[in-house]
Parts: structure tokens; sequence; C-alpha cells
């Protein structure tokens, strides 16, 4: 499975990165919004991992222009969030994303949880 | 006696009066009668014997006459005399009461008929006979009829002496008669003249004496004397019922003297309370003017404004301008919500509340006018009472807290942006703790502790990072629950889960007991599932080893479910159990290092439970435990 991955931080990316091929996940890493787009264009991920906050362009922006478009609509995309704002997960989900997970969040089953929200 | 009896007795001796005169008239007109006939007979005595006397004398000169002329015409003159004469002194004794006069005519009667017999018939009948006729007569009448005449004219001379005596006599009656006649009216009008005094005395006097009375009370003067009064008469009567009035007048006067006394100590005290008042008011007008916060007074129960500073002109945005009715209006066109963004009904303002007898404190309103112009406000206002303890108006305090709501803000974007920060070093430093123990063996058990350490402290930044943005999101009203139906069982499972590690470290075990009929409840299910880790998570820490945690799922009371969850712990002191769900609080500052916990668990789940409709309580008895028990309203059907 393909994971791209929109973090602007690279210890996270760094992480999570890990983590998820440590699941067995191949992950492709970008550093916002703007070049989340350009690469899902260039290459269709599975799934895509959102970080909320984001320099250039968010994740909510990104997500909306991601379901806006009918090419990028159908992959489903999980928000990393800080879970500050409850309404981040409600916003998100009326987005259409798949699901949230929270940051600070446990290494060693990202992977799983990922899997997880795809299958639901 | 009364008045009327009186008078009636006046009239009464008026009348007497004029019977008296009448019988005093009547006896005199007697009387005069009597002196009348007195006098006639006297003057008929005195007529009578003067008729004697000039019969005699004219007998004598007709016996003279004859006996010198011898005419028989004479002598038949002389019988008619004599006849005359004989009738004459036969009528005399009868007018003569006095015996003596009657002696002495009787005996001038015999006088005369002696010489009548003796003289005047011898002389007749020798006359032819005597030759010196004068000498004879001069012999023997001349004497005796001198002697005669003598008498008679002693009893004629006593008898006008008589007469004259009886005509003064009788003048003096007539006098006195005249005089009494006279005397009795006027004694009679002197008789009334007193009595009508006396009448007049005992009826004016006492009439002046209370009209006099009157003029002096009329004058102030109480100090009168009334005259006596009798119990018997009108007058009486009126004079007690004058001493009455006066009484009554005099206490009326005294009364209103106290009165008007008093009032003029009452207006001068309202005099000096007016000052007071006025003092107090301005007073009164100073501090408000000069208070910083923004005050306003109101009138019951029109709601009208009646004082504002300038601080409440500012707050508004006016200038400060005299004009009280456009300030009035201005007011009016405010329109209140709350801060979550409820509408507040004109009602329910603290100062409508106010002016309903309600004290309140730190109401907080966001208020916005057509204009625009939008400030959250704090509001406190009281009850202005009067005496009566109605209700004459309010006074408000107004503070605009634009400022705080702003600092509010700026704290929870704060909280928010560090927290966010926070979390994403925390994030990489906790990926990589686990992702290191992940992949590095450790065979020193030590270096295995160590980053257990590590790892254990980065979940408890994590914690606390997300306690402090919990308790941030409850303080700004920003906690945002999506409660729906959920079983309380799943809930509770779900939250034992999430206690394992704590559990699974200790003896300690967990019962639950869940009684029967419990119906799904209303709930935010991560939200409640994190109150209820938060009592777990301290229940299993103050529960001493080998003892048990028991939950206890009740359906009650009405529409709400009640979880109790019960250590048998240390307990808990009562003067701390006050605070326990304060923010920050710990039984003892030692066991915040000891169970790791941040001081905010039991603050959070207070405001998680009490958000949904739910409630907090703990029971606690030192040395035997406590109960933290925690109810969620019940999905209604």
């Amino acid at each position: 499975m393909k994971v791209l991955l929109a973090e602007d931080e690279p210890d996270v990316q760094l992480i999570a990165r890990l983590s998820l091929k440590k699941a067995g996940l191949e992950v492709a890493t970008v550093n916002n919004g703007i070049e989340a787009l350009a690469r899902v264009a260039v290459e269709r991920p599975d799934v895509i991992l959102l970080d909320w906050m984001m320099p250039d362009m968010d994740g909510f922006e990104t997500c909306t222009r991601l379901k806006a478009d009918p090419a990028t609509r159908d992959i489903p995309v999980i928000f990393l969030t800080a879970k500050v704002q409850e309404s981040e997960v409600a916003k998100a989900l009326a987005l259409g994303a798949a699901g949230c997970i929270g940051k600070p969040f446990d290494a060693l089953t990202l992977g799983a949880q990922v899997i997880h929200i795809l299958g639901k | 006696m009364s008045i009327r009896a009186r008078i009636f007795a006046v009239i009464g001796a008026v009348v007497a009066a004029a019977f008296v005169q009448t019988f005093a008239i009547l006896v005199l007109e007697g009387q005069r009668k009597a002196t009348n006939e007195a006098m006639d007979r006297a003057l008929s005595r005195y007529e009578n014997q003067s008729q004697v006397m000039q019969l005699v004398v004219e007998l004598d000169s007709v016996l003279r006459a004859h006996l010198m002329t011898g005419q028989p015409a004479l002598r038949d003159e002389y019988e008619r005399l004599w006849n005359l004469y004989d009738r004459t002194i036969t009528l005399l004794p009868q007018y003569l009461e006095e015996p003596a006069a009657k002696k002495e005519a009787a005996g001038l009667d015999a006088a005369i008929r002696d010489w009548h017999r003796n003289v005047s018939l011898v002389l007749i009948t020798q006359r032819p006979t005597v030759p010196d006729m004068p000498q004879l007569l001069e012999q023997m009448n001349t004497p005796r009829m001198h002697q005669i005449r003598g008498m008679l004219y002693a009893f004629q001379t006593r008898e006008r002496n008589r007469l004259t005596d009886q005509r003064n006599s009788a003048n003096y009656q007539y006098l006195i008669m005249a005089l009494v006649t006279l005397a009795i009216p006027a004694l009679s009008i002197v008789m009334l003249l007193i009595l009508v005094a006396i009448l007049a005395r005992i009826l004016l006097d006492p009439l002046a004496a209370v009209a006099e009375s009157a003029r002096q009370i009329s004058g102030g003067n109480f100090d009168v004397v009334l005259p006596p009064a009798s119990s018997h008469d009108e007058i009486g009567a009126l004079v007690r019922a004058f001493r009455d009035m006066s009484t009554a007048v005099q206490r009326r006067q005294r009364d209103l003297t106290e009165g008007l006394a008093r009032e003029r100590e009452m207006s001068q005290m309202n005099a000096a309370l007016r000052t007071k008042a006025e003092h107090e008011h301005a007073r009164l007008q100073a501090t408000v003017a000069t208070v910083p916060a923004a005050l306003v007074i109101l009138e019951a129960p029109s709601n009208r404004v009646v004082l504002q500073n300038k601080a409440a002109d500012v707050l508004v945005g006016r200038e400060p301008d005299g004009d009280l009715a456009a300030r009035q209006a201005y007011w009016r066109n405010f329109q209140a919500t709350y801060r979550d963004g409820t509408p507040c009904a004109d009602d329910d303002w603290g100062t409508a509340r106010a002016l309903r007898g309600d004290v309140t404190v730190g109401q907080e309103l966001i208020v916005k006018h057509p204009n625009g112009r939008t400030i959250p406000i704090l509001i406190s206002a009281a009850p202005l009472r009067d005496e009566a303890g109605a209700i004459t108006g309010a006074v408000a305090a107004f503070q605009d807290i634009t400022n705080l709501y702003e600092v509010d803000r700026l704290k929870n974007e704060f909280v928010s942006v560090v927290s966010h920060e926070l979390r994403t070093p925390l994030t990489s430093i906790k990926g990589s703790l686990q992702l290191l123990l992940a992949e590095v063996p450790l065979p020193d058990p030590d270096h295995r502790k160590l980053m257990d350490v590590a790892l254990s402290n980065t979940d408890r930044l994590v914690r606390i990072i997300n306690d402090i943005l919990d308790i941030s999101k409850i303080e700004a009203g920003k906690l945002a629950l999506t409660p729906r139906p959920c079983d309380v069982q799943d809930l509770i499972r779900q939250s034992i889960q999430s206690v394992e590690q704590i559990a699974n470290g200790s003896t300690v075990t967990l019962a639950l007991v869940v009684a029967p009929g419990v119906p799904k409840v209303l709930a935010d299910p991560d939200r409640t599932i994190q109150a209820i880790v938060n009592l777990l998570s301290n229940a299993l820490k103050y529960a001493p080893a080998r003892s048990e945690v028991t939950v206890d799922v009740r359906p009650e009371p009405a529409n709400f479910v009640t979880l109790a969850i019960t250590d048998r712990g240390r307990g808990i002191a009562p003067e701390k159990i006050g605070q326990l769900f304060q923010k920050f609080q710990q039984i003892d500052g030692a066991d915040t290092r000891q169970f790791r916990g941040t001081g905010l668990g039991l603050a959070i789940t207070k405001a998680l439970v009490e958000t949904q409709g739910g409630s907090v309580g703990v029971r606690s008895e030192v040395g035997q435990g406590s109960t933290f028990t925690l109810t969620i309203p019940v999905a209604r059907q």
C-alpha cells in the first residue's frame, strides 16, 4: 500500500515513515499541501496522510481540493491532528476524511491504525 | 327653678300685682266713697245745721216782724218756718254721730223748742195785748234768742270746725288715696322692674359671663371663671355646657399647640434629613460620576435609566451629554446574547432581574447595538429598596470585558498554539523512543528500564498537555461535545481497557456491578470515557494492595444513570472534600509525583460530566475509602 504523507515537521516525517514502514506500508513524504497535490498528480497513493497545520497550504485546504477534484476524490484521506480543537475532527470528517489520528501517535501502531481506518 | 318657671313667676307676679292694684284701687274706691259719704254727711250735717241756724234766725226775725206788725202772713210764715225747722231738726241727729254732738243738738233743739213754746208762741198769742212789744221782746226774746244764737253759733262754730276738720281729713284722705293710687302702680312698676332686673340678672348675668368667657377664650385666655351653674335651670345647663366646651376647646388648643410644636419639630427634622439626603445624593452623584466602572441607576418598574455616569456613556459609545431620554433609548436598542450565542431576553438582563429583586453578580453578556457596536460586558446589579422594602429601582455596574475576552482569546490561542507546538516534538520523541525500543535489543534490564522511563514520561507530558488544553477549552466554553445514545456498560468496558496498564501492574481487583434495567445514556462517548477513566485511575491509585475497586451502575435517580466507583483507600478528610473537584487539587503534594497526576483530572471530569447534564459527587471516610459518583442523563427514546 502506498501512503502519501504531507507533514512539515521533518522529525515527524521520519517517525511516521519508519513507523509505517514497520507496518509494511510504502511511504512518500511531502512538506505541504501544494507539494502533496503535485505529488498526487504524479503518483496516485492508496491513502493520504495529511497533517493539519502546514505552511503555504494547510491540511484542510488540501483535503478540500482533493475532494473537489474528481480524480483525487476517492483517495482516502486521514488527518494527523494535534486534536487541539474538537472542531478540527468535525471539520475533517465533514470534508470527507476517512479518519483522524491524533498526535502524538503511537509509533508502533500507526500503520495498524491507518489500515484499521481504511478497513472501515 | 328653671328659667321658664322664673319667667312664669315673674308673669305671675305681674298678674298678682295687677290684681293687687285692682284690689287696691277697689279698696281705695271704697275708701273714697266712704270719705265722700262722710264728707257728704258732714256737709249735710253742716247744711242742716246751717239751715237750722238760718231758720232760727229767720224765725226770730219773722217772729219779731210779726210781733211788731201783727201781720198774719208773718205768722203763717213763722208757722211754715217752724214746720220746716221741725222737719229739719229732725233730720239733724241722723247726721250726727258723736253722742256729744247729739246731746248738744238735742240741747239746742230743746232750747229752741223751749223758746218756741215759751217765747214765740206766748208772744204770738199775747201780741195783741202787749203794749210794749219791743220792750217785751227785749225782755223775753232777746236774751233767750241771744242764748240760743250763742248756742247755735257755738254749735255752728263747732260744726264748722268739724266740717273743716272733716274736710281736711277728707282732703288728707283724698291725698293719701291719690298717693296710694299713684303709689300702687308705681310700686308695681318698681317691683316689676326689680323682678325683671332680678330675672335679667339671673338670665343675663350668666349669659354675659358666658359671652365674656367666650370672648376671653377666643382671645386665647383660658383662665376664665364661669358663674356657678345651678343644676336646675337652662342657664345652668348652658353654663355647664359652656364650661365643658371651654375645657374641650382648651384641650384641643393644647393638642393643636402640641401638634404644631411637633410639626415644627418634624419639619426641622425633615429639613435636617433633607439636607442630609441632599448631601448623600451629592455624594452618590460624585461617587457615580467618578467611579471607573460604568454605573447605571434604573427606576422600577419602568426599567428606565435615571442616572448614568460618564464611564457608562463611554461604554455604550455615546457622547456624555445630558440627554437622559436619548440615553434610555440607546440602552433599549441593545440586544444581548450569552457567550455561547443563545439570545438573552430583555427580562433576563441582570438589570431586569434586579428590578424583580434578584441580585446579579457577574452576568456575562454580549450586547450588540444596531449600529454594529458589539461589546462583551459583565453586569452586576442589585435592587434598590425604600424603607418599606419595596423595590424603587436598581443599580447596575457594567464592565467592558472586551479586554478580558481578548486576554482569554489570546490565552486560548496561546494554549492551543503551545500545545500544538508541544505535541509535535513529543510526537518525535515518543515515536523515536518507541521505534528504538522495538528495533534495538537491550539486554541490560536497566537499559530497558531507562527506555521505559523515557517513554512513560513522554506519555505523561502528553497527558499534561491534553489536560491543560482541556481545561483551557472548558474555561473558554469551547468544549464541544457530541452526545449520543450510548450503552453504559460499553463505555465502562472501554474505560477499563484504557486503565489496563495501571490495573495490570497492581494487585487491585476491579469489580463491575450493573443493576438490571440500566437504560442507554445520552453522552459523548470519548469524553465520558475520559471522565470514567479519570475516576477509575484515581481509584486504582488510591486502592491499597489486594483490595477491590468496585464500579456500581444503577438506573437512579430518575432519568439518570449513576456510576459509583469505590475504593478502600485511605479516604479523604472532610475539609478537603470541598476542594476536590477544583483545579490543581491533590490530596497532598506528595501524591502528585507518586501518582503522576496533573491535579486537573477531577476538574476536567466534573466539567465534562456537568456539561453533559450530569453531576459528580464524592463520599469519603478517612481510613475507610472513597466513593466517587458520576451521573449521566438517560437517553430519551
